[in-house]
């Protein structure tokens, strides 16, 4: 079993990305299986219960094949043509072009879903502002509006129930919605600036260097996170270029 | 209704010296940040909505669900509208970006490319106009700007295998998209909250204020 929840969450980012560079720089349905096969096997290991894997990453599910039906109709045509409609043309090319989209856009989106559910949002801003060393002023900022998202939810049950009782909420579904949202940034725009001042009273801001309650660690597993990421990569890469099916975006 | 906020009046009473107005204070971050966030809950419910409903669209002309596009670049549009800063519009978008990746979608980690080359796309508009211009006619600008980065992003990213002119009406259609809901809906959307007396500590809120 890999003990992912426990890497640092830089790492879990880094690691996505870096096979999405490789994944991205060509569209061949070799390339995609090879990741997808390799990443499906690292899944796996990492004992997610079946229920959730499948509920958080149905989007992907969802997106792959929609992605894939544009190229379908719409992708550059080659060889042999079977169907032809105003803009629409089936070819052989395009059929190629779709299936490759189809695993490609598996590979990219089924690991990040996995390797980034597991991320708390609190880890990943201790990550970046320690490790990647951004701005910590906007990154705990960014936090600090994140952990209000609760609050929001509280808020949208409450205007719900306040407009109920008023009577306004059973009309006009979709402008209400609308309206409570707009309602809801409202809220949550003074809220903010209440909570500035607060975070200013409390020396957020200054001058002096921060300091940090949690250290954000980096060892050994977090470089092998990025390696997985680049040996998946590399090895899709290099089956592609073998099997010479390997077919870059750019010229 | 008070004209300069109690924040920047105690500041510049301490030994800093005054700040620039294209520095970010506290309460600049912290709204931004909620702005972003706030947005990035919307991609969510867009990133699994936007499928069905632009379906109609693309079976009219191909690449005319770019228009529906317009519905993640209106973060870094409405962040600068509200913000005035540098860096606003990049930074609304890569926050909204994040909270959409980090809630799961189809795009993986590459929706924090998309984030940040849309929010490049409004920011270098804004900075062209030397953050100077806030008025409808920049939001538009901005949107656009957003709507065509999301086009090249998107047609070298996702759609690489595409005909030409699926390409030409995808980029379109994204401008367009981008000008109408990331330019005119952000740019109502800051006027109706400088209305409501929640903007009174920036830019934005005084100007509406000072109307009144």
């Amino acid at each position: 079993m890999i003990p992912i929840a426990s890497v640092n969450p830089v790492a879990k980012l880094g690691a996505g990305l870096l096979v999405s560079v490789f994944l991205i720089a060509t569209i061949d349905w070799v390339s995609a299986t090879t990741a997808l096969v390799l990443e499906l096997v690292v899944i796996a290991f990492m004992g997610i219960e079946p229920k959730r894997f499948w509920l958080r990453t149905l989007p992907v599910w969802v997106a792959a094949p929609l992605t894939a039906l544009t190229i379908l109709l719409y992708g550059r045509y080659d060889g042999e043509v079977y169907f032809q409609f105003l803009l629409i043309r089936i070819s052989d090319g395009s059929i190629e072009l779709a299936l490759a989209t189809f695993l490609r856009v598996l590979a990219i989106g089924l690991p990040a879903v996995v390797l980034f559910i597991s991320i708390d949002p609190t880890d990943f801003a201790d990550g970046l502002a320690q490790r990647l060393r951004l701005p910590d002023r906007f990154v705990l900022g960014a936090l600090a509006a994140v952990r209000m998202v609760g609050l929001f939810l509280d808020d949208w049950r409450s205007l719900e129930l306040a407009r109920r009782a008023r009577g306004v909420a059973d009309r006009g579904r979709i402008r209400r919605i609308a309206g409570q949202g707009f309602a809801l940034l409202v809220l949550s725009i003074r809220r903010g600036s209440k909570l500035s001042i607060a975070m200013e009273a409390r020396g957020f801001g200054g001058d002096t260097p921060r300091t940090w309650a949690r250290e954000s660690r980096w060892g050994t597993a977090e470089w092998l996170t990025l390696v997985v990421g680049v040996v998946i990569g590399v090895t899709a890469t290099v089956v592609a270029v073998l099997t010479g099916s390997w077919n870059p975006i750019v010229g | 209704m008070t004209t300069t906020s109690p924040y920047s009046s105690t500041s510049t009473s301490t030994s800093t010296p005054p700040r620039s107005r294209f520095q970010w204070r506290v309460i600049d971050i912290v709204v931004a940040s909620v702005i972003g966030v706030a947005s990035g809950l919307i991609f969510v419910v867009w990133n699994i909505a936007s499928s069905p409903v632009t379906a109609p669209l693309q079976a009219l002309l191909p690449g005319l669900q770019a228009l529906g596009g317009g519905f993640w670049l209106f973060a870094g549009v409405l962040t600068a509208l509200v913000i005035r800063k540098p860096g606003a519009a990049i930074y609304g978008e890569m926050v909204a970006a994040s909270v959409s990746a980090l809630i799961g979608n189809q795009w993986g980690a590459l929706t924090l490319v998309s984030g940040f080359t849309q929010g490049l796309g409004a920011e270098i508009v804004f900075a062209a106009f030397l953050y100077a211009n806030w008025r409808v006619s920049g939001a538009v600008v901005a949107g656009a700007g957003a709507g065509l980065a999301m086009a090249i992003t998107d047609l070298v990213l996702w759609y690489p295998g595409s005909a030409l002119p699926f390409i030409v009406i995808y980029t379109i259609a994204a401008v367009i998209g981008g000008m109408l809901i990331a330019g005119v809906l952000s740019w109502l959307a800051t006027r109706g909250l400088a209305a409501t007396g929640a903007l009174n500590r920036f830019g934005a809120g005084r100007e509406i204020a000072k109307r009144v």
